[in-house]
């Protein structure tokens, strides 16, 4: 680690003001990704700006259709809000099978939206409900909010305040995950809201993306079967050390099927 | 008669862990909580090429860092050590590098400051150049590679066997046991079936939960290393050759240890920390981190060719092996690995015709030494996934097939040492009973299939070795053992107390077992290779009976009848007017062994005793993943008698899952030498979530005649047949058979799409 300034503002827009002010400043939230970079030495920042206990950034509740969360509420407060778990069951079932409870006791939906881990599971439920990304500055729609691997439209002094997540009509979360960090090797999130079908896929590519292919393929017909006849090409799709790309390929297609039979099951977002 | 007299049996009590309450409350001694003052912390800087040599190492601006004391390389080291090499059965491991790296995370210079941050800071500013060399990473290649990681071998005085290879030049081969025993190739040229396979296991690392830490304190004319290890005797013995110093100037102590699996036999950082030390006057302390225990040692990857001529009636008539072991950059005591378990390589068969060559090869990777199993569990793994096919070709029942050759008492086995105390046939009788072997299974539907099956291995122990025991009882009848072995979780304190008590007429509790210090406890080999129990174990019993017989004296003087602790104590008033006074009690015992024949490999005493577990497993596998889910795991050993029966069920356990994490995630994934997987994040091993649905062990009701009490060692015997029963079990389930390991999701699924004709491309 190299030397830093650590400051906890009282209010959001301290926070925004310590940002404006020093360059080389960097928002920490639940610091499950942070600090493990800044061991490395990955990362120098000049302050860390700690987020994680501003009132402004907490909270969840249910207004005019949609479920509103605060960028600072940790992956446990998601999995057991009674709230998340009447209104969008698929992602309270999603934030538990995030990391360890370690990581679910600190991490946050802001830092993990934030840092766009292209295995992270939470952007596979903010594309595929087309949730909105509000930061202190404005309102980015999910569909513009993730640009590919570790990149999104957040910029430079910019704060996620809280996502706001449409109530779909149904909904379920599938994910195959890596065996030692949780992470998803493949994930793949279905939702129909408003009678349009999205499904977004988190781990197999380079950052989360929507398969249009299925979406087109369930809007005709709401069922597994219409999975199981797509054919997915792995090139474009993640190799790693963890898998290869047409092993990912078949984790899309099987976790898309699973999620759909559990939709069509009405168990509540299952995860395999 | 009189109550009193009637004394509980220690062996076969189930006493609870002496030590645990003190480390559930975290009030256990670990030496990484030792703080001495003015220590100075050591990080290291490491190479980052596989191979070359050092043309400089530039630490200038690591030494200009505020709160640095002084960043040493090899040179500097070579200013105290004229020869700084080290290892126990090669002189090849150079403290920090010397000349030349010989694999990625090699040592290559140290920053020792007084704060440990400072230090590691600082190690990151170091620079190396370097003249890069061609690398050699695989076992096959290497064996026969012109590239070579050691211009010349150089064999410790230690074992007999490698004297042959001093001064040879232009090889990597470390060490080549061969066996030879009747004609195989007349069998394979006239046999009804011949089979030949081959399998691989890979690199992985023993992780244990307290990483390596050891601390050297420099007095005035000796030195004290505190320090995390299964072998304090090496360690004092190591030091004081290096050195060259008496051995009586190097004292060595340990604490509880946090694990070893023999990741912490022979010397690992001591020679390290023991040289910093000396070079700075001060105390000197580094404990690696989690990461760095990947570049320090791990379990060896192996090739493994197998090839068995079996009879129109399924028997197994001839086998011959090929063993390499990728032994990294160092020898370690890898080649002890290659000969000691290579022996055993036929497996728990008669087998009348018999080759095996099993050879250590240096490679350009982190070393690989001594791992729970000591290189059995590589051999079970190829072994019985071969008997297994064999079985299944044959359309025998794989379980008839193992009791049609399997070796029973007094059968010779292929290195011509006679079977005894070893009872393969009631492992597979108890395993089979407990899964309903001959009862119809569920074989699951859809894309949930469902398998099992089983697998038995052998190991023997390495001999000879020798154990050293004190047992003091005091004026109270209480007693303290002096003993070397180290109790790094798998309960031998208990279980040597059991033994004090069992000979005094005592109680265990009352018998306390004091930490090693070589200043105090006598000489022992080591805690390695489940030779514990049997060796010290008679050690500590002969101790105690030499104890006994000079109390029964003192009883007999004083006028009072021997019964329990009681008349002890009565004993020594009587005597000494006071409580006061101690009885000293020693023993020692070397093991019985006949060197194996260079040119024949055979030996009609081997081993001391024999080791066998076995394992049977219930999986069902998620055919559109390939996700295994272990259903039921029955893990059954031969551990003669069980000294503490809940002690020996959690070794059994330890061991199988253990090895469980072996089987199905454990792998360190190289890129030409370079480690992708340094971490926990990425590494997987077991966690609770991965523990088979239902497990059951059994320790067979046996005797171990030569051993104390009729016991042996069980530390490694759970880890056995886990993977080529796992193996067997999928293959059952699904039709799909696998070669090697880890037996990934990926890995299963891909099998499943080349069964049925669309395998994966990548
Ligand atoms: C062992 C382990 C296992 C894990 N497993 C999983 C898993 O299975 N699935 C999964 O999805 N994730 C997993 N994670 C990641 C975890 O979910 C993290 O919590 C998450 O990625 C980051 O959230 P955080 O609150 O900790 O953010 P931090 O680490 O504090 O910050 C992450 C980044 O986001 C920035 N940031 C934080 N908050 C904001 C904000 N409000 N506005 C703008 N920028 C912000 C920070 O400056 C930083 O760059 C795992 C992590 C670990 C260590």
């Amino acid at each position: 680690m190299y030397e830093f300034s650590y400051v906890k503002p009282a209010s959001l827009d301290e926070a925004a003001q310590l940002l404006a002010n020093h360059d080389d400043a960097k928002p920490l939230s639940g610091g499950m990704t942070l600090i493990p970079t800044l061991k490395q030495r990955l990362a120098q920042p000049s302050h860390l700006i700690d987020i994680a206990a501003l009132t402004e950034l907490r909270g969840i509740e249910v207004t005019a259709g949609q479920l509103i969360i605060g960028a600072a509420t940790r992956h446990i407060e998601v999995a057991t809000s009674m709230t998340v778990r009447t209104a969008l069951p698929a992602l309270a079932a999603l934030a538990s099978t995030i990391g360890d409870p370690q990581v679910r006791n600190r991490g946050t939906l802001g830092g993990s939206v934030a840092n766009n881990d292209p295995n992270a599971d939470y952007p596979a439920a903010v594309l595929a409900l087309g949730a909105t990304v509000h930061t202190q500055r404005r309102a980015i729609a999910a569909d513009d909010f993730f640009q590919g691997v570790f990149t999104t439209a957040i910029e430079e002094g910019e704060l996620i305040t809280r996502i706001a997540f449409p109530l779909p009509t149904r909904a379920a979360y599938a994910k195959f995950p890596h065996p030692a960090s949780g992470f998803a090797m493949t994930g793949v999130f279905v939702a129909e809201t408003g009678g349009r079908v999205r499904v977004a896929v988190t781990g197999a590519g380079p950052g989360v993306f929507r398969w249009r292919e299925a979406e087109a393929a369930l809007a005709d017909r709401f069922a597994a079967e219409s999975i199981e006849a797509l054919v997915v090409d792995p090139s474009g799709l993640n190799a790693d050390i963890h898998a290869p790309a047409e092993y990912r390929a078949n984790l899309m297609k099987v976790l898309a099927s699973r999620a759909l039979r559990a939709i069509l099951n009405s168990s509540e977002g299952a995860v395999a | 008669m009189d109550a009193k007299v009637i004394k509980e049996e220690q062996i076969g009590r189930s006493v609870p862990r002496m030590e645990g309450a003190a480390k559930v409350t975290g009030r256990a001694e670990y030496i990484h909580n030792i703080r001495l003052p003015g220590v100075l912390h050591g990080k290291m800087f490491r190479s980052r090429i596989a191979h070359g040599r050092i043309v400089s190492i530039d630490t200038s601006a690591a030494r200009a860092v505020a709160g640095v004391h002084s960043v040493v390389t090899g040179e500097d080291i070579q200013r105290l050590i004229a020869e700084p090499y080290y290892g126990p059965a090669f002189h090849d491991q150079p403290v920090l590098a010397l000349h030349k790296v010989r694999y990625v995370g090699e040592p290559v210079a140290v920053v020792l400051a007084t704060d440990p941050h400072v230090a590691e800071y600082a190690a990151g500013l170091i620079t190396a150049q370097y003249e890069e060399l061609p690398a050699v990473f695989n076992e096959v290649e290497a064996a026969t590679s012109p590239i070579h990681v050691h211009d010349e071998l150089k064999p410790a005085i230690t074992f007999p066997d490698l004297k042959h290879l001093k001064g040879k030049r232009g090889t990597n081969i470390a060490l080549d046991y061969k066996l030879r025993r009747g004609d195989v190739e007349a069998q394979f040229a006239s046999a009804a079936h011949v089979f030949e396979h081959e399998f691989h296991t890979q690199h992985i690392m023993h992780t244990p939960f307290e990483p390596f830490v050891a601390l050297a304190e420099p007095m005035d004319d000796s030195i004290t290393i505190h320090t995390s290890t299964q072998m304090p005797a090496y360690v004092r013995l190591e030091i004081a050759r290096l050195l060259g110093w008496p051995e009586n100037k190097v004292k060595v102590r340990t604490a509880w240890l946090g694990g070893g699996f023999g990741a912490k036999v022979y010397v690992k950082i001591e020679p390290m920390v023991v040289a910093l030390a000396l070079l700075a006057r001060r105390p000197v302390k580094m404990s690696l981190t989690m990461e760095e225990q990947f570049y320090v040692i791990g379990k060896h990857a192996t090739t493994f060719r197998i090839k068995s001529a079996v009879t129109a009636d399924g028997r197994i008539s001839a086998r011959k092996c090929e063993v390499f072991w990728n032994g990294g950059a160092y020898a370690d005591i890898g080649p002890r690995v290659s000969q000691k378990s290579g022996f055993t390589s036929t497996g728990p068969y008669r087998i009348e015709h018999a080759q095996i060559d099993s050879a250590e090869i240096y490679t350009n990777l982190p070393p690989a030494g001594a791992f729970r199993g000591f290189g059995i569990p590589q051999l079970v793994w190829a072994y019985e996934s071969h008997t297994d096919i064999i079985a299944r070709a044959l359309n025998i029942d794989p379980l008839e097939f193992r009791r049609r050759n399997i070796l029973r008492e007094g059968d010779e086995h292929p290195t011509g040492t006679a079977m005894r105390d070893a009872e393969f046939e009631e492992v597979l009788v108890r395993i089979s009973a407990r899964m309903g072997w001959d009862q119809p299974f569920d074989r699951g539907t859809g894309t949930k299939r469902r398998g099992r099956g089983i697998a038995i291995g052998v190991k023997a122990s390495i001999a000879p070795t020798t154990s050293f025991a004190l047992v003091n009882v005091s004026a109270d009848g209480s007693a303290v053992l002096f003993c070397n072995t180290i109790d790094m979780g798998q309960g031998s304190n208990t279980s040597m107390a059991q033994l004090v008590a069992q000979v005094l007429g005592t109680s265990s509790e009352r018998v306390r077992v004091t930490q090693a210090d070589t200043d105090v406890t006598p000489f022992d080999m080591g805690t390695l290779g489940s030779r514990s129990m049997f060796h010290m174990g008679h050690a500590v019993r002969l101790a105690a009976e030499h104890a006994r017989e000079q109390l029964e004296a003192l009883c007999a003087e004083t006028g009072i009848e021997y019964q329990d602790e009681h008349s002890i104590a009565q004993a020594f008033r009587k005597k000494f007017g006071m409580q006061a006074g101690n009885i000293f009690g020693v023993g020692h015992y070397t093991s019985r062994y006949q060197p194996a024949d260079h040119d024949t490999g055979m030996s009609k005493e081997i081993t001391p005793f024999w080791m066998i577990g076995g394992t049977g497993i219930e999986l069902e596998v998620d055919t559109e993943t390939g996700h295994v889910t272990i259903l039921r795991m029955v893990n059954v050993v031969d551990a003669g008698r069980a000294v503490n029966p809940r002690v020996v069920d959690t070794q059994i356990s330890g061991a199988a899952l253990m090895q469980m994490g072996a089987t199905l995630s454990e792998e360190m994934v190289f890129n030409e030498g370079e480690l992708t997987n340094p971490s926990l994040a990425f590494y997987k091993i077991p966690g609770m979530r991965d523990m088979p649905v239902a497990i059951e062990n059994e320790a067979l009701e046996a005797e171990t005649r030569s051993g104390p009490f009729g016991a042996k060692g069980v530390g490694e015997s759970g880890t056995f047949g886990v993977s080529p029963a796992i193996a067997n079990a999928i293959d059952d389930a699904i039709g799909v058979r696998l070669y090697s390991l880890p037996l990934t999701p990926e890995a299963i699924y891909r099998g499943i799409c080349a069964a049925r004709g669309e395998p994966l491309v990548d």
